[in-house]
């Protein structure tokens, strides 16, 4: 513990302890799959390793530790060799189970010629990894869902960036919670916010309307926008999946938005946006892919808005909130089951919360209803006993 | 990490709420009246009917531990505090 005992005088401190070197057990995703299909070992940096990515014959991307087991080369700087990474130092020949296979130059491979491997899954065009610090395989029911427009003809393809930041990946999770943030941040004005936290899943549902006072209006003609619904899921510590609806007065617009991360080492991590617009008769084929584009950029300023103060702030163990804040310390204790061991795993963890905030009823209706409450219990009160309230 | 305790919560606890359909039992807290926070336990959610029914895909809410929190604040048996 760093943390700094506060004294006798009134002074908040902040308090932070050192970051985790362990990395979260979960699905990370990797990027867009096509990426890593050009025949191509591929080198990712994260979980605090070096990693080599290759698609083997059969078509499956692998992850492996980069480092060959026979004298430390490189393997992502090595070659595709059938199903196998050839390591460019002597040519050993490593499986996407990460067994060594053959060694050109000898007759037997040595016992225990056996690396680290990932369980990955190529699914709707994304590559993710299994990470598991107990080295055990994903349980069934933690997975990441199918995204039924990313394969579909009616939906736009990923419009896909990487950034990388220079903090602990702590900081984008927090922004589940940090409904002051879209505001302050980000320019929107959220009049419904809900988080729902339970098992591996934590959701931010969010209705809202733009600022008025940071958009121009709509010029005559242009479609103007309503207000915007929005059902986000972090499925495990890092894949957030976001069913985004635009509202405009003269149609729709659907998508869904990926905010995903892996961490690189303990202070820097790749952030990934990702975003699918669907595609309809007032918003056909280049019209929806001109609005993914429009989207994906307009995203990456809501990134580039958080990076600024992700750069410059303190981490913060304790926060200090105002009954205006969202859940920030319940969102960190679910959090924390992605960095114990799964039987250290305690049921506060993962336990249902909810946090809602609803401002569509305005104060006085609800006072005036506590008060006409009142006054009936009151002249129920009286004609049962006879006396005047 | 340390899990640390919500401070807000020494102010003003969690108070325990049933809900007037199926009988769970959940914690709830009010910061005003338009924000609410329910703590369930697995016991809550085994109850719950509307959870017990629901489909795949995240559960939002049951309407009616909702409706038993709304009257349950109404009838000052969970504080709402006054707003300025
Ligand atoms: S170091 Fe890899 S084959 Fe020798
Ligand atoms: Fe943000």
């Amino acid at each position: 513990m760093t943390a700094v005992e506060a004294g006798n005088d009134d002074i908040r401190r902040i308090e932070a302890e050192a970051v985790p070197t362990r990395f979260a057990r979960g699905w990370h995703c990797l990027g867009l799959s096509e990426k890593f299909k050009d025949g191509k070992p591929h080198t990712v940096k994260a979980f605090g390793q070096k990693l080599v990515v290759f698609q083997s014959g059969d078509g499956k991307l692998n992850v492996l530790d980069a480092y060959c087991r026979h004298m430390g080369g490189d393997l992502s700087q090595g070659e595709i060799k059938g199903d196998e990474i050839a390591c460019p130092f002597h040519d050993w020949r490593w499986g996407g189970d990460g067994r060594c296979k053959k060694i050109p130059y000898s007759r037997r491979v040595p016992l225990r010629a056996r690396t680290a491997s990932w369980v990955t899954m190529d699914q709707d065009g994304l590559l993710f990894v299994w990470n598991d610090p107990e080295g055990n395989p994903p349980p069934p029911e933690v997975t990441i869902p199918r995204m039924e427009g990313a394969t579909r003809d009616d939906w736009t393809d990923w419009v896909w960036t990487e950034t990388v930041v220079h903090t602990n990946c702590r900081e984008v999770v927090d922004n589940v919670v940090d409904m002051a943030h879209f505001f302050y941040v980000h320019y929107s004005f959220p009049t419904y916010f809900k988080n729902i936290f339970e098992g591996h899943v934590a959701t931010q549902i969010m209705k809202g309307t733009g600022r008025q006072d940071t958009r121009p209006p709509a010029k005559d003609g242009e479609p103007k926008l309503l207000g915007n619904d929005s059902v986000a899921s972090y499925h495990g510590p890092s894949f957030m999946i976001d069913e985004l609806t635009y509202h405009y007065d003269t149609m729709d617009i659907n998508s869904v938005l990926i905010n995903a991360h892996y961490p690189i080492d303990a202070n820097s991590f790749v952030l990934h946006s990702g975003i699918i617009v669907q595609r309809t008769d007032t918003l056909p084929g280049p019209a929806a892919d001109e609005m993914a584009r429009k989207m994906s950029s307009f995203i990456l300023k809501g990134f580039d808005q958080d990076v600024q103060i992700w750069k410059n702030k303190a981490r913060i163990d304790n926060p200090l909130l105002c009954e205006e804040d969202g859940p920030v310390y319940q969102l960190r204790r679910w959090y924390e089951q992605f960095y114990v061991d799964v039987a250290d795993v305690r049921p506060e963890m993962v336990e249902r919360f909810e946090f809602e905030l609803d401002t569509t009823r305005p104060v006085e209706a609800w006072k005036r209803e506590v008060e006409e409450n009142l006054a009936r219990k009151a002249a129920e009160l009286s004609a049962s006993t006879g006396r005047p309230a | 990490m340390t899990i640390r305790p919500d401070d807000r919560l020494l102010d003003a606890p969690m108070q325990p709420l049933t809900c007037r359909r199926c009988g769970a039992g959940v914690q709830v807290r009010k910061a005003s009246w338009h924000q609410t926070s329910v703590q369930w336990n697995a016991d809550a959610t085994g109850t719950c009917q509307e959870r017990r029914t629901a489909g795949a895909g995240v559960f939002a809410g049951c309407a009616a531990l909702r409706d038993s929190i709304v009257q349950a604040a109404l009838d000052g048996e969970i504080a709402v505090p006054e707003e300025s």
